[in-house]
């Protein structure tokens, strides 16, 4: 099991826990003046889903492949998603 | 309890039915559109309903509420265009006004756009929109592109297994919407035959459902009227916070007894069963119906942003991007906006002061009409191109998935300010112009980042005040020039990189919100969206802020010359408040009326500042008055200047000239008329005080244009009530430290 911004870019991982604050999951963004789309889980990113890393470049943000989407992570989101590795 | 449930939702609408007066088809069918983001919901609905498209803002909010309302097979249908969600759930602005919108206004039917090429995420919703047994019709959108990747999708599969329509259409060429319209029309022709599907969320859900279903008939009778029952029953047991203050159901005994045996097998996190299951539903359809060809080969969209989020790249890329659409805004409207500026203070003005003097106005209405209303309305006008060829270009970028990117790269080295990489994008712009980059927060996801953007921009030093340094500079330190004019660019960054540390820390305290975004495909928008969405983006600014602009514009009038026949400047008012704020300024080095008055007229519109400062203190050269030209000589000049204009915008954007040069060529020649200013100003300032006024033309309130435009995108005066107070403190802040600083230094007084 390892954090999921421990991937490089062009591996792969399966999701096996999401530890997010709150149990709902959602990232503790949504306070009342700020209105965001930052449920992890609606984004697709669920335990058992595989996850392909797209960009992992040191600094900043992450792109991560879910389904057929691009999604990217803050790293302090993809810390806390933990994943086992899948090899292709 | 399934048949129960679709029972009474049929006697329902056969009550509705019965109870309508006018005869069916003359009844208005109130569709509402759901969908993922970047499904091409919007796109749809332009398709569909293009000029008809009525935008306005949900109540309460800044977010965008489309309506349309046509004619179609000879019924009246009105479309309601729902925020992009992901889910029903009640954690953001969105969803909250999606869902009270269909839970509260009760729609005739939803249409559901579903994004082909990304089945499972999509009908996550799908399974949350069937929960509140309004009929639903799926546009299978970007059905084009699907078929493309060589997926096959069993529509018919989808509709047997929701009890749904299914109508695979492609909103960007126009394929399938009159079947989705047929679809909409025989749907809401015969309701009943079109609730969907329930779907079995499984046996422990489905009995604590039954359960709570017969106590509340019960306890709350009342309630299983005014909601759809299903959608009340599950999410009163996943323990919905906005719903339970809606209905006044929390932690009850109710609620307890029903979810006793589901906490004990699945555990207490009810929601997250709950979200599990119809994730698990929505999977299970899509392995279903949906078959993948077993090679992907890599897409075109990876294969960019393998380059343009390269993290060496990436950056130099964005920067590239953003000074050509800089740029070409810059270079395609600047003519139009001076060939608008000289029609109007030219032809225009003479008209409407031969018009006046046909009917024997007084004198004063004669300048009430061309200084203050046709100057006012001057100064809105010169914004128009800059701001529709600014929006086209944002809207082109954002149509093409790359200011998705954009934000993605930018987003490490805006976090030190406290934003995201998206609010670099409006933050440049302001170097251009203030207004327009404050409208472009609206493209900010969330409230905090779009507030505290629109605070920092006003720092941004816009194309407006360049006109100020250039008459100041020209006069004090020709040789330094361009070091000076620097030096002030730069502060205005350095500053604002200081105040986006200082808000951070007080008035948006608090976590950054953490970045979590989709990055769509690469597309290419289509003529007609980007057209619209032009449209939409600056039609705000053409309407709102020309009333403002126009009640403005007759108060600094006023302000100028009243009382009426005042022979000096100083003794009217604007001249009089002049000379109250002026021993305020006397600390910064200019203490003189005229620069307070001019720097209150700059309020108005920064260039101002250099005009009243003319208007004051050079006389006015009678003899200049050349002879008037006629009406056909002034009409002849509109279009031939209009062509010159047009010829000149073209030629700008294939010329490779910098920016910086058009205006800074600009500038200077306005300068050079203006040389007695200078030798006037030499007199009045010493070259300290003269940097300490630039430096307060720099931070103090760019203009009333700017605070409109605020007002208006963060919805309160709260926000300009900050930005005044903390602009104006900034300002006389660092002039008086570079004032009286340099003094200290012994660079004279």
């Amino acid at each position: 099991m390892m954090p999921l911004g421990l991937l490089n870019s062009g591996e792969q991982g399966e999701i096996v826990a999401i530890r997010l604050q709150n149990t709902s999951h959602s990232v503790q963004c949504c306070t009342e003046n700020n209105k965001c789309d930052c449920r992890v889980e609606d984004m697709g990113l669920r335990i058992g889903k595989k996850v392909e890393m797209l960009n992992n470049g040191g600094g900043g943000p992450l792109l991560l492949k879910v389904d057929e989407s691009r999604i990217a992570v803050a790293r302090g989101i993809a810390m806390k998603i933990m994943i086992k590795e899948v090899t292709r | 309890m399934s048949v129960q449930a679709s029972n009474k939702r049929q006697e329902e609408v056969g009550e509705s039915q019965r109870g309508v007066l006018r005869p069916v088809e003359k009844r208005t069918i109130t569709v509402a559109v759901a969908g993922n983001p970047n499904a091409g919901k919007s796109t749809l609905i332009n398709a569909i309903a293009g000029t008809k498209l009525h935008v306005g803002n949900w109540p309460g909010v800044t977010v965008e509420k489309k309506e349309a309302s046509f004619d179609y097979g000879g019924r009246r249908i009105k479309l309601v265009d729902l925020p992009g969600t992901y889910s029903l759930s009640p954690y953001t602005q969105e969803e909250i006004i999606a869902r009270d919108y269909l839970v509260h206004e009760r729609p005739d039917l939803i249409i559901n756009v579903v994004d082909a090429t990304n089945l499972e995420r999509n009908l996550y919703l799908t399974v949350q929109l069937m929960e509140l047994g309004i009929p639903v019709v799926m546009a299978l959108n970007i059905y084009d592109e699907a078929e493309a990747k060589g997926y096959r999708i069993d529509v018919q599969g989808i509709e047997q297994m929701l009890g749904i329509t299914v109508v695979p259409t492609s909103a960007t060429r126009k394929s399938g919407l009159d079947e989705l319209l047929q679809s909409v029309l025989a749907t809401a022709d015969d309701p009943a035959g079109h609730i969907p599907q329930q779907l079995n969320y499984g046996e422990d859900i489905e009995a604590a459902a039954q359960f709570m279903a017969e106590s509340l008939h019960k306890s709350h009778p009342s309630l299983v009227d005014k909601y759809p029952k299903r959608w009340l029953l599950l999410k009163l047991m996943e323990g919905d916070g906005n719903l339970q203050k809606e209905v006044n159901i929390g932690q009850e005994a109710l609620l307890d007894e029903a979810l006793h045996h589901l906490k004990r097998a699945h555990g207490e996190d009810i929601e997250a069963v709950m979200a599990d299951t119809r994730y698990s539903l929505a999977s299970g359809l899509t392995r279903e119906v949906l078959q993948k060809p077993e090679l992907r080969k890599t897409e075109l969209t990876e294969k960019i942003d393998r380059v343009v989020l390269n993290r060496f790249l990436g950056i130099p890329i964005f920067l590239a991007a953003m000074w050509i659409t800089f740029k070409l805004t810059f270079d395609l409207s600047k003519p139009f906006s001076d060939w608008i500026g000289t029609m109007i203070s030219g032809p225009f003005k003479r008209w409407a002061e031969a018009l006046v003097g046909f009917i024997h106005a007084p004198d004063w209405t004669a300048s009430l009409v061309t200084d203050g209303i046709i100057s006012g309305v001057g100064n809105v006008l010169v914004f128009v191109p800059v701001i529709f060829a600014m929006m086209f270009f944002i809207t082109f970028l954002e149509g093409s998935g790359y200011m998705a990117r954009a934000a993605f790269v930018m987003d490490r080295a805006m976090h030190a300010i406290g934003l995201h990489g998206k609010s670099f994008i409006p933050m440049l712009l302001g170097f251009g112009c203030n207004v327009p980059a404050i409208y472009a927060t609206r493209t900010l996801e969330n409230q905090r980042d779009k507030t505290l953007t629109a605070l920092l921009i006003p720092l941004m030093s816009c194309g407006a005040r360049l006109p100020v340094y250039v008459v100041f500079i020209g006069a004090f330190f020709p040789s330094h020039a361009g070091t000076v004019l620097w030096s002030l660019y730069v502060m205005g960054i350095a500053l604002a990189i200081m105040m986006g540390f200082i808000f951070k820390r007080t008035l948006f305290r608090g976590e950054a919100p953490m970045f979590i975004m989709e990055l769509p495909p690469y597309r290419m928008p289509t003529f007609r969206s980007l057209m619209i969405h032009t449209w939409e983006k600056g039609k705000h600014f053409l309407i709102k802020a020309g009333t403002y602009i126009l009640a403005f514009s007759v108060i600094a009038w006023f302000l100028l010359n009243l009382p009426w026949g005042v022979e000096h400047k100083k003794d009217s008012y604007l001249g009089q408040v002049g000379q109250v704020v002026a021993p305020a300024l006397k600390p910064l080095g200019f203490g003189q009326w005229e620069a307070g008055s001019s720097l209150i007229a700059g309020l108005v519109a920064k260039e101002i500042v250099v005009g009243t400062m003319a208007e004051i203190y050079v006389k006015k050269d009678e003899d200049k008055k050349k002879e008037k030209p006629t009406f056909a000589e002034d009409l002849k000049e509109v279009g031939i200047s209009f062509a010159k204009a047009s010829k000149d915008s073209l030629a700008n954007v294939v010329s490779t000239a910098g920016i910086t040069s058009i205006s800074a060529d600009e500038s200077a020649e306005k300068a050079a008329e203006r040389n007695p200013l200078r030798e006037e100003l030499k007199k009045q300032y010493t070259p300290l005080g003269a940097y300490a006024f630039i430096v307060f033309v720099l931070l103090y309130i760019p203009c009333v244009v700017a605070i409109v435009a605020m007002v208006q995108e963060l919805g309160s005066w709260k926000w300009f009530g900050v930005t005044f107070v903390y602009q104006m403190a900034l300002a006389w802040g660092a002039a008086f430290i570079v004032y009286q600083g340099g003094r200290l230094l012994g660079l004279g007084g």
